[in-house]
């Protein structure tokens, strides 16, 4: 097409390159590299690719948690007090269940049973979440944060802020920590997950309302959507999926600390606006996915290089990453607008 | 007295089209003049030329006060000392009086530049007395009435009146404003004449203009077509300057069936801007509604379909009783609507011109669970074709297109709906010549096709070239009825509007 020649040149190279769209496996397959012969036998074993793939899961999950209402232009900030809710439900179901029980392992429904109560509980929190914006009007931003630190004090309340560790039957802690075709169980479960989330976000109306709403809430709603039910919706869907995280973590993770789910929120919003600079440049769950990785193999390539004392390499990789991926999906648009003015 | 603002041989030349043409304008000292015409007639042009926001064509005259002054630029249209009123007032509703004369001002100060708050709000006070309104300056200016921010936004033009003010523009200050309100507001402009101040008085309501003005300028098409002293005038000739003649704009030809019970049917309907309105329209028929900003022309197609909670009243199709305030109510019942302003309240922004198409019914092509994009591309593919709308293709974002391609897009998500009434709100707003016809000639298909289709308008050639019947508001009721077989041309509709109050009582 001749429209690329008007392009700025460095802009138009952005485009051919697609360093806009696609930063972020050009990011991966050069951690690869570089990682890979800096530190070819820890980094390029198999047991360094499953550990990083499997232990992602959670925080890509609150990632597609945040991702639904953000289609909606809502804020949800309490994703990550959610996790740790469904984790402490969980936990202490099972732990009051299997304990007066002679042989906890053989008594299997509580596990299945917990987790399900927890991720109810945590869909229940997001209807009254939703409530609380849509009924009471309040911005999706501050109405998220106060819940989320309502969760918290409940947290803290039913844990009295101790660990728990002996809570899990065997066969529960299987569901997080068997591997099926080679590939931990838990990113199976996230593809999955994620593959359906995807499918209605980007194949059914559904989908097509959330965007519409986070677009332009009134012309949506004078077209015919209900808005109000797309935004409250979108806040139960976030908190079921966050719901559902706190459970793979638990079967996986093997243990509870109520300081275990807050963390997490911050890397999951890095990589869903990472993602929303890479595809179709919008949020969207495969973007999603792969900004999740790429940060999260680059930190794996870090670590193993710092060595000991390395917490501080998430953050600071997190936060610069975000930064640059943003920056250069923005060139684009700045040369778009460029272009419009020379017109 | 002398000429205080004299203005010869101005001309302002856009690309493709002339605003002005040499206009000649004198302003006395101490007088209230109004300047009118209709929307497009260069007025509003001929005011920010003023205020600097557009640049003349070269070899004009304008002096103040005798001294020659180059205008086309903010600072010179201040140091010249002409005030400016906008429309919008250019007030922040979240801060006081007292903050808002400072905006573009500054405060005094004292040291360590603490502001002097009580200082301030006695000089804001004593402004605002000056010009007759007694308020709390302390308040913030969104908890005043319409009257008093408006008298807020003229102190703030004239706070520095000793540097030498000698013109301020109100420009339609009392669109807004109720009809206590505007007597308040009418006091404050003769005070200011008083102050040996002149005044400069956009209005679109003629019986204002009689009320206070000394002298009336007339603009049409750009030019000056009367300079008169108010007592040479009546309403009936001032209409006549403002409208002048128009060519008969080509219209439709329609047989409605006079006996068919309307499909559209409202009655003694309530709500913001209207007051007890009925109406009916049948199938196959056009009808306009037009009347001043405020008339309830802004608000009536709002209220109709539910994007504006009514008051009162019943509206129904084909028998059938619409929700109140519910869009999606009226959609399934078989009403579509294209809302004024596009931008605010119709398109989706980051998506493309498939999903802004299609959003008012998106299920239709889905397939089992599925939503089948290829269908929804065929049939987008259909309706760019059926409205050449100038598009890269059904994928292409919505902001790429121009305001009447985008149009075009708004039109076919209603048409796609197979309406049994449609209701269209300035339906070529922001829109050149070439697409405003085929979105005409598209209102004439949805009639010929059954539906009854309400078009609110406030351009009077639009409404004569696509309507049966045109109503006109006048504070929320119909003043006036104008019927093809009674002469449905441009020029009446706009004499309508113009004497809407004369009619109205």
């Amino acid at each position: 097409m001749s429209t690329e020649t008007k392009v700025a040149p460095k802009a138009a190279m952005l485009t051919r390159l697609g360093l806009d769209r696609f930063s972020a496996i050009y990011l991966f397959v050069g951690f690869v590299i570089v990682f890979g012969i800096w530190k070819t036998d820890t980094f390029l074993s198999s047991a360094t690719f499953k550990l990083t793939l499997g232990e992602n899961v959670p925080i890509g999950l609150l990632a597609l948690a945040f991702l639904i209402p953000l289609a909606t232009n809502s804020f949800d900030l309490s994703i990550g007090s959610m996790c740790s809710l469904s984790l402490v439900v969980a936990t202490f179901l099972q732990r009051e269940a299997t304990a007066g029980v002679p042989n906890g392992r053989s008594f299997v429904m509580p596990g299945a049973l917990s987790a399900l109560i927890a991720i109810a509980v945590c869909a229940l929190v997001g209807f009254f979440s939703g409530f609380v914006v849509v009924k009471l009007r309040v911005n999706s931003f501050i109405a998220t944060l106060g819940v989320s630190q309502i969760i918290t004090a409940v947290v803290l309340k039913i844990s009295d802020n101790r660990q728990i560790t002996d809570a899990y039957s065997k066969t529960y802690l299987q569901w997080g920590r068997r591997e099926v075709f080679g590939l931990p169980i838990l990113f199976v479960y996230f593809i999955i997950i994620a593959a359906v989330i995807w499918f209605v976000l980007e194949h059914t109306p559904v989908g097509r309302y959330l965007f519409a709403t986070g677009g332009n809430v009134e012309a949506a709603r004078l077209a015919g959507v209900r808005t109000d039910r797309m935004i409250w919706g979108s806040l139960v869907a976030s908190a079921t999926i966050a719901g559902i995280a706190g459970v793979m973590l638990s079967a996986k993770i093997g243990f509870f600390s109520a300081a275990t789910g807050p963390g997490y929120l911050f890397p999951a919003i890095a990589a869903v606006f990472f993602g929303a600079s890479q595809l179709s440049r919008r949020p969207n769950v495969w973007g999603t996915v792969l900004a999740l990785y790429a940060l999260s193999f680059g930190i794996k390539g870090l670590q193993l290089v710092v060595g000991a004392g390395s917490f501080w390499v998430d953050p600071l990789f997190q936060g610069t990453t975000l930064i640059i991926a943003v920056a250069l999906a923005s060139q684009q648009g700045v040369a778009r607008i460029r272009k419009k003015r020379a017109a | 007295m002398g000429i205080s603002l004299h203005i010869h041989s101005l001309s302002k030349t856009f690309p493709g089209q002339v605003a002005l043409r040499d206009v000649a304008l004198d302003i006395e000292e101490g007088e209230i003049h109004a300047l009118v015409g209709q929307n497009g007639s260069g007025k509003s042009t001929l005011i920010k030329i003023l205020a600097g926001f557009h640049q003349p064509d070269a070899n004009y005259v304008v002096s103040m006060r005798g001294a020659d002054f180059e205008i086309g630029s903010a600072a010179a249209a201040h140091a010249a000392g002409i005030r400016f009123v906008h429309q919008d007032l250019g007030l922040v509703e979240g801060v006081s009086t007292v903050e808002n004369l400072a905006l573009g001002f500054g405060y005094h100060t004292s040291f360590g530049r603490r502001i002097k708050w009580r200082s301030e709000a006695k000089r804001a006070k004593q402004l605002l007395l000056d010009i007759g309104f007694d308020i709390d300056v302390r308040l913030p200016v969104g908890a005043l009435g319409a009257a008093e921010r408006t008298g807020v936004a003229i102190a703030r033009a004239l706070q520095d009146v000793d540097q030498g003010v000698s013109i301020v523009v109100l420009d339609e200050p009392t669109a807004s404003l109720p009809g206590a309100d505007v007597d308040r507001l009418f006091d404050a402009v003769r005070r200011l004449k008083q102050r040996g101040i002149s005044v400069i008085f956009v209005s679109h309501h003629l019986e204002e203009v009689f009320e206070i003005a000394d002298r009336v300028t007339v603009l049409r098409d750009g030019l000056v077509v009367g300079s008169k002293k108010i007592g040479e005038l009546t309403m009936d000739s001032l209409i006549e300057l403002i409208v002048g003649r128009k060519v008969l704009a080509k219209s439709a030809q329609r047989s409605i069936n006079e006996e068919a019970t309307p499909r559209l049917a409202v009655t003694d309907l309530f709500g913001p801007g209207i007051n007890g309105l009925s109406l009916g329209v049948r199938s196959g028929e056009v009808l306009g509604v037009t009347g001043l900003t405020g008339s309830g022309r802004d608000t009536i197609v709002g209220l109709l379909a539910g994007a504006i909670p009514r008051a009162d009243g019943r509206v129904l199709i084909d028998g059938e009783e619409l929700p109140n305030g519910n869009p999606r109510g009226a959609l399934r019942r078989g009403l579509a609507f294209v809302p004024v302003s596009r931008v605010r309240n119709g398109l989706l922004p980051m998506m493309s011109v498939r999903s802004n198409l299609t959003i008012a019914n998106v299920e239709r092509n889905k397939r089992g669970w599925r939503l089948s994009h290829r269908d929804e591309r065929h049939e987008t593919q259909d309706w760019i074709a059926k409205l050449s709308v100038v598009t890269a293709g059904t994928e292409a974002p919505i902001s790429t297109l121009s305001g009447g391609n985008q149009q075009k897009v708004m039109m076919a998500r209603s048409f796609r709906l197979s309406p049994k009434v449609l209701l269209v709100d300035e339906p070529t707003q922001g829109v050149d010549i070439g697409a405003k016809e085929e979105i005409h000639a598209f209102i004439d298909q949805a009639a010929a096709d059954g539906t009854a289709v309400l078009v609110c308008s406030t351009d009077s050639t639009e409404l004569a070239r696509v309507c049966d019947r045109v109503i006109v508001l006048y504070r929320g009721e119909i003043a006036q009825t104008i019927t093809r077989a009674e002469g449905l041309t441009a020029e009446a509709i706009d004499r309508a509007i113009l004497a809407g109050s004369a009619l109205a009582s």
